[in-house]
């Protein structure tokens, strides 16, 4: 029976975490995530309450006439989750696909953006 | 007495596991610490070459074409900011695909499509294989 259950395993598309970027900037956060191969119809994004999870299928079609000499990569699955911080104001989440990166942009709410105090003098 | 040999009795399974694992595309050649990772494969007239370069734009990669060589070059530049957490590679890189046949050099195409860059280089007359017919009189 584990035989059974090895083999399924195996030919189900490897899963992989992308490399992922996370930097903050003065009005939020943006996370970048290599995604080589996705296109935009492949990508799918979930947001589950606080969490945040991207996950996308290559798509290279498999070459039926060539003959392959030399193979680094291959057709896989992209999938990462995020939790997402309670400043992150969540309606305003964008995601943009470019050139096999996934950037995300997730703004703070309105109350966590710094802001300078003035004191004024009376 | 109790004599543990728990590890042992998967032994086969893990085994078989490796073997097969070798098989899979994914283990079966070089893939190496070398950026980007290439895919090469050829038809009789042409060699392809498939590399995954996500972020760029095709402007900003450099191919170079020798008689032997094709260099693909390139620079992933950094974001500045506050980083949390950084894992995309930054920085130059190169790769050198020897061309072990004939092309010709000025029908080498080049597209990106997805941080897929893929390049076709056909191959020169001289080098795709003919038929002879050999007449018996």
């Amino acid at each position: 029976m584990t035989h059974v259950e090895q083999r399924t395993e195996e030919t189900r598309l490897p899963r992989f975490k992308p490399a992922t970027d996370i930097i903050e900037t003065e009005s939020g956060f943006v996370i970048y995530l290599d995604m080589p191969g996705v296109a935009k119809d492949d990508l799918v994004i979930d947001l589950n309450e606080d969490e945040i999870k991207i996950s996308g299928k290559t798509s290279y079609p498999a070459p039926a006439e060539e003959k392959l000499g030399h193979v680094e990569f291959g057709n896989g699955e992209y999938s990462r989750a995020f939790t997402l911080s309670q400043i992150v104001d969540k309606d305003k989440i964008k995601a943009t696909l470019k050139n096999g990166v996934l950037e995300l942009t997730l703004p703070k709410a309105e109350k966590a953006v710094p802001r300078k105090i003035e004191i004024r003098s009376e | 007495m109790v004599i543990d040999l728990s590890p042992l009795y998967n032994f086969p399974s893990q085994f078989d596991r490796l073997f097969e694992g070798m098989w899979s595309p994914f283990l079966i050649s070089q893939r190496s610490l070398a950026y980007p990772p290439l895919n090469l494969s050829e038809t009789d007239d042409r060699i392809y070459a498939r590399l995954e370069i996500p972020g760029l734009e095709i402007g900003e990669i450099d191919l170079t074409l020798t008689d032997a060589s094709l260099v693909i070059k390139g620079e992933r530049k950094p974001i500045k900011g506050k980083y949390y957490r950084q894992e995309r590679p930054t920085g130059h890189f190169q790769r050198v695909i020897n061309l072990h046949a004939p092309i010709s050099r000025d029908a080498v195409t080049a597209r990106m499509r997805d941080g897929l860059l893929e390049i076709v280089i056909p191959k020169a007359e001289e080098s795709k294989p003919k038929k002879i017919s050999i007449k018996a009189s």
